[in-house]
C-alpha cells in the first residue's frame, strides 16, 4: 500500500484531528439519518400507492342534506338520482352509505357461522349500504356471482338490521371461509346469527380506513342509505369527470329549497386527506435529509479546502521533490475517505440502532441491510464528490510555492 | 470593548464573504427547521389546558367484553367513551366540581328571513358544565343552566364565526335560529377559543377547530340524535328503536370531571368503582374493576395524540440541528485558525488569552444573531409551506388551519434554544485559539 501513502496521510490527519472528527460526526448522523428517512419513506410511498381496486379517477361524490320539516328524503334522492343518471357522460350513478378511503365510515364483525364464537373468530369488515348501480359506479371488477337487482334494495332501516344478501370482496371472503375456493352462494352470519347470503365476489375493494388492517374487506348490503342526508357516487366516462362536475352544481345547486348541496367532490379529495399525513411525511422527511446532506457536504468540503490552504507550502514542497499532481489530488481524496470512513462506521452503529426503534414503534419490518449498503455508498460518493474541488485545487498549487516565502 | 469587538468581529466576517455565508447559512437553516418542527410538534402534542391539569380528569369505565379488551395494543385501558346509561349515572354525582358529558353531532344552521345560506355545522351536544371547566371565552352572552340540561330548554352557543357569518359580528344574542328544523335561540357567542390538540374529544382528528354549535344534553332523547363522532360497541344486541339505542353497551358519550382536590378525586374514584361493582352484580362490568380519572396529560398519551411521526420528527429536528451545530463549529475553526497570525500578532502586542477568547466570542454572537433572524423568517416562510401542505381545500376552514396560529412561546423557545446551542458551539474554537503560541506565527511573517 505504499502507492497510496496511507501512512503520512493518517498521520497529517490526526495532527488536525478537530475538525476531521466535527465532519465525521456529522457523516455518522447523516448515514443514519439517510438510511432511516429512505425506509420510512418508501413504506409510506408503498402505502400511498396500493391498488384502490375502483375506477377513483372518474368518480364523483356528492353530499346532500335536508334539513327543512316538509323535507320529502325517498322523494328526493329518487329525484337526484334520475337527475344525475340522465346527466350526458354518466355511466352510473348510486346512493351509498359512506365514502370509502375517507376516513369514515361503518364497521361490524361478522363470522361463518351461527351462535357465539370467540373473538378470534369474528372477522371485521367495513360494510356499505349499496344499490342497484353501486358495482357499475365503484368500477370493481366482479369476479363471481351478480350486482344486485332494483328489486332487491331495501328501504332505509331505522334499526341497525343488516340485509339478508351481500356482495363481498374475495379478501374478506377468504378470511371467513379459508377452505372455500368459491364463497358464491355462502352463507355468514352478523353477530346476531343472522344469515346473509354472498351473491356476488367483488375481486378487491379497499374500505374506510386506510390504517385499519381490514381494508380490504368489504361487505356490501343492498339497501337505501338512512336519511335525511344522501351521499352520491357518480362514476364518468374518462375524461369528462370534471364538465359532469360543473353540471351537477348547476342542476342540484338550487333544486330543492329543502336541503343543502353541501358539497361536489372528485374522489382524489378525499384519497389525498386519508393519505395527508403519510404524504407530508414522506416530502419532510425527503427534504430534511436532502438539506442535511447538502450541509454535511458543504461541512466536507469546508474541512478539504481548509486543510488544502494550510498546506499550501508542504504541498509545494512535494511537488517540487517529484509528486504528479495525481499524487496531490489522491492524497486529499484518501485523506477524506479516511475521515468519511469514520463517520460511515460510527453512522452504521446509530443507523442500525434508529432503525430497530423505528421498527418497534411502527411495528414495521427489521432494517432491511440493503439499506444500509446503499446508504454507505452514497456517503461515500457524496464525501468524494465534495472533496474534488479542493484537491484539484491543491494539485494546481505550483511547485515554486516551495522555495517562496509567504 | 465591546464595541470594539464588534468592530473587528464585522471585519474579520467581511474578510471571506463565501465562508460567513455559509456559517449563517447554516445557523439559519438549522435554527428553521427547529422552530418548524418544534411548533408543529407543540401544536399536536401540547397540553393546550396546562393550568387545569391536576383538577380536570377523563373518565372511562371498563365494561367491555370479557374476552377481549377495547384495544389490544393497549389492552389496560378501558374505551375512551362511555356508554349513555353508565354517563347519566355518574353524572348524577355531587361529587365533582364540575362535569360534563356531552358527544359531537351534525345539523344545518339557518336563519329564517335571512339572505345567508345555510350551513352545515358540527355540533357539541354537552352539559353546561363545558363552558366553565374548559375556561371557554364568551364574546357575548354566557351558557345555560341546569334546567336546560334537563329540559331541554331551546338554547344555543354558537361559535364567533358563526356569528359573523349569519349576524355579520353583531350581538346575536337573543336571536332565534333554526338547528336543523328545531328553533333555538341563542344566549352566548363563544369568543375565539382554539385548544390544540382538541383534548376533551380524541376521536375524529386531534387539530379540528372545537364545534361552532353548542346545544343542550337534554335535546338528545327529543330530537334521538346519535353521535357524528365514533359509536363503537362489543356486544351483538338487538337494537330496533332509540330506546334500545340509549339502552345499549354502545359508546358514544365523552366524561369530563373537574375534581379540585386529591380528597375529591378519591371520592369521585371510589364512587366510580361502587357503580362498576353494582353493575357487576346485574351481569355487566364482567372484567376487571378498572375505572380511570385520567389527567389531560396522560389522555393524550394515551389515545395517541402524540403519535410515532411527531416523535421521528422531532429527533429529526435535533438530529438536522447537531449537524448544522458541528459544521459551523467547524467552519469557525477553520476561519479563526486561517487568522491565526493576526492573533499571533495580537498577543504578542499583550493581548490575554481571555481578551482574545472574547473577542472570538463576539464573533461567534455575531453570526448567531444573524443567523438566528434568518432563521426565524426561513422558519416563518417553512410554517407556511407546510400549511399549504396540509390544507386539502382553501375554503375548508377546519383543521390544520391551525397551524397558522403559530403560537408565540414555542417559536420563542426554540429560537434560544439554537442560539444559545450556537454559542455554546463557539465556545470550542473561541478557547482553541486563544491557546494558540503566538511565536510560531511571528516567526513566519
Amino acid at each position: 500500500m505504499t502507492a497510496w501513502n496511507i501512512r503520512p496521510i493518517a498521520s497529517a490527519l490526526w495532527r488536525n484531528r478537530t475538525g476531521a472528527l466535527l465532519v465525521a460526526f456529522q457523516i455518522a448522523i447523516g448515514l443514519a439519518v439517510l438510511v432511516n428517512a429512505v425506509y420510512v419513506v418508501k413504506q409510506r410511498v408503498e402505502k400511498i400507492g396500493r391498488p384502490t381496486g375502483m375506477d377513483t379517477a372518474n368518480m364523483i361524490w356528492v353530499s346532500s342534506a335536508g334539513f327543512a320539516k316538509n323535507f320529502d328524503y325517498k322523494a328526493s334522492w329518487r329525484e337526484d338520482l334520475a337527475v344525475l343518471r340522465g346527466l350526458p357522460g354518466v355511466k352510473a350513478a348510486s346512493l351509498m352509505s359512506n365514502i370509502p378511503l375517507s376516513g369514515s365510515g361503518s364497521s361490524n364483525g361478522f363470522q361463518n357461522r351461527p351462535g357465539e364464537v370467540p373473538p378470534k373468530e369474528t372477522v371485521g369488515a367495513n360494510n356499505y349500504d349499496v344499490d342497484e348501480q353501486a358495482v357499475a359506479a365503484l368500477g370493481v371488477k366482479l369476479i363471481a356471482g351478480r350486482p344486485f337487482e332494483a328489486s332487491e334494495i331495501q328501504p332505509p332501516s331505522e334499526t341497525y338490521e343488516l340485509s339478508s344478501q351481500a356482495i363481498v370482496t374475495q379478501a374478506f371472503a377468504k378470511e371467513l371461509f379459508p377452505k372455500e375456493p368459491n364463497p358464491l352462494g355462502k352463507t355468514f352470519f352478523d353477530g346476531l346469527s343472522k344469515p346473509i347470503t354472498i351473491v356476488g365476489v367483488i375481486d378487491h375493494m379497499q374500505g374506510a380506513w386506510v390504517g385499519w388492517d381490514k381494508l380490504d374487506h368489504i361487505v356490501l348490503f343492498p339497501r337505501i342509505k338512512n336519511g335525511p342526508a344522501a351521499i352520491y357516487l357518480v362514476r364518468t366516462e374518462p375524461g369528462r369527470r370534471d364538465a359532469v362536475m360543473r353540471e351537477i352544481e348547476a342542476k342540484l345547486g338550487d333544486s330543492n329549497p329543502g336541503r343543502l348541496l353541501r358539497w361536489v367532490r372528485p374522489f382524489d379529495y378525499f384519497i389525498h386527506q386519508s393519505y395527508l399525513d403519510d404524504r407530508n411525511m414522506a416530502i419532510f422527511l425527503v427534504s430534511v435529509t436532502s438539506a442535511l446532506l447538502a450541509i454535511t457536504a458543504l461541512g466536507i468540503f469546508g474541512l478539504a479546502t481548509f486543510n488544502v490552504s494550510t498546506r499550501i507550502r508542504q504541498i509545494g514542497t512535494r511537488r517540487a521533490v517529484g509528486a504528479r499532481k495525481l499524487d496531490i489530488v489522491r492524497h486529499f481524496l484518501v485523506e477524506n475517505w479516511m475521515v468519511t470512513t469514520a463517520g460511515v462506521i460510527a453512522g452504521c452503529g446509530a443507523a442500525l440502532g434508529i432503525g430497530y426503534w423505528i421498527s418497534v414503534k411502527y411495528e414495521l419490518p427489521r432494517l432491511d441491510l440493503y439499506y444500509l449498503v446503499g446508504g454507505v455508498l452514497v456517503i461515500w460518493l457524496i464525501g468524494l464528490a465534495a472533496a474534488l474541488q479542493p484537491a484539484r485545487r491543491a494539485s494546481a498549487i505550483s511547485p515554486a510555492v516551495a522555495s517562496r516565502t509567504v | 470593548m465591546f464595541g470594539y469587538y464588534l468592530q473587528l468581529a464585522l471585519r474579520n466576517l467581511r474578510r471571506n464573504p463565501g465562508l460567513t455565508a455559509l456559517m449563517i447559512g447554516a445557523v439559519a437553516l438549522g435554527i428553521a427547521v427547529c422552530v418548524m418542527t418544534l411548533t408543529m410538534y407543540r401544536a399536536m402534542s401540547g397540553n393546550p389546558i396546562w393550568w387545569k391539569n391536576d383538577v380536570l380528569y377523563a373518565v372511562t369505565m371498563d365494561f367491555w367484553d370479557p374476552q377481549q379488551p377495547n384495544w389490544d395494543k393497549k389492552p389496560e385501558l378501558p374505551p375512551e367513551q362511555l356508554t349513555y346509561r353508565d354517563a347519566m349515572a355518574v353524572y348524577a354525582s355531587d361529587i365533582p366540581k364540575h362535569k360534563v358529558i356531552m358527544h359531537k353531532a351534525i345539523g344545518i344552521l339557518s336563519v329564517d328571513g335571512q339572505q345567508v345560506k345555510p350551513e352545515r355545522v358540527l355540533t357539541r351536544v354537552t352539559t353546561k358544565d363545558f363552558f366553565t371547566s374548559f375556561d371557554v371565552p364568551f364574546q357575548y352572552g354566557g351558557s345555560w343552566t341546569d334546567s336546560a340540561d334537563t329540559g331541554p330548554e331551546p338554547v344555543m352557543v354558537i361559535s364567533r364565526k358563526m356569528n359573523e357569518q349569519f349576524f355579520g359580528g353583531a350581538n346575536s344574542v337573543g336571536k332565534r335560529v333554526r338547528w336543523n328544523d328545531h328553533e333555538f335561540r341563542i344566549i352566548g357567542v363563544r369568543d375565539y377559543w382554539m385548544p390544540l390538540p382538541t383534548f376533551y374529544d380524541v376521536n375524529n382528528g386531534n387539530l379540528e377547530e372545537p364545534e361552532d354549535v353548542h346545544i343542550p344534553f337534554g335535546w338528545n332523547v327529543t330530537l334521538e340524535l346519535q353521535s357524528a363522532g365514533n359509536t363503537n360497541g362489543w356486544k351483538p344486541e338487538e337494537v330496533n328503536n332509540y330506546q334500545d339505542f340509549l339502552n345499549s353497551e354502545m359508546v358514544w358519550i365523552q366524561m369530563w370531571v373537574e375534581l379540585p382536590d386529591q380528597a375529591a378525586h378519591d371520592k369521585f374514584k371510589a364512587f366510580l368503582d361502587n357503580y362498576a361493582l353494582r353493575q357487576k352484580q346485574v351481569g355487566r362490568y364482567q372484567r376487571p374493576l378498572n375505572n380511570r380519572l385520567t389527567k389531560v396529560d396522560q389522555w393524550l398519551v394515551d389515545n395517541n395524540v402524540v403519535g410515532n411521526d411527531d416523535r421521528v420528527l422531532v429527533g429529526l429536528a435535533f438530529a438536522f440541528l447537531a449537524v448544522c451545530l458541528l459544521n459551523t463549529v467547524g467552519l469557525l475553526l477553520a476561519k479563526f485558525l486561517n487568522n491565526a497570525p493576526m492573533t499571533g500578532v495580537r498577543r504578542a502586542l499583550g493581548a490575554s488569552r481571555k481578551q482574545v477568547f472574547f473577542q472570538h466570542l463576539v464573533e461567534v454572537g455575531v453570526i448567531s444573531s444573524i443567523g438566528a433572524l434568518l432563521g426565524l423568517a426561513l422558519g416563518g416562510l417553512l410554517l407556511m409551506g407546510l400549511r399549504a401542505l396540509y390544507t386539502v381545500d382553501p375554503t375548508d376552514a377546519g383543521g390544520t388551519q391551525a397551524l397558522a396560529h403559530v403560537d408565540m412561546t414555542s417559536v420563542v423557545t426554540a429560537l434560544a434554544l439554537a442560539f444559545f446551542a450556537t454559542i455554546a458551539a463557539g465556545l470550542y474554537p473561541a478557547w482553541r485559539i486563544g491557546r494558540i503560541p503566538p511565536a510560531t506565527y511571528l516567526k513566519a511573517q
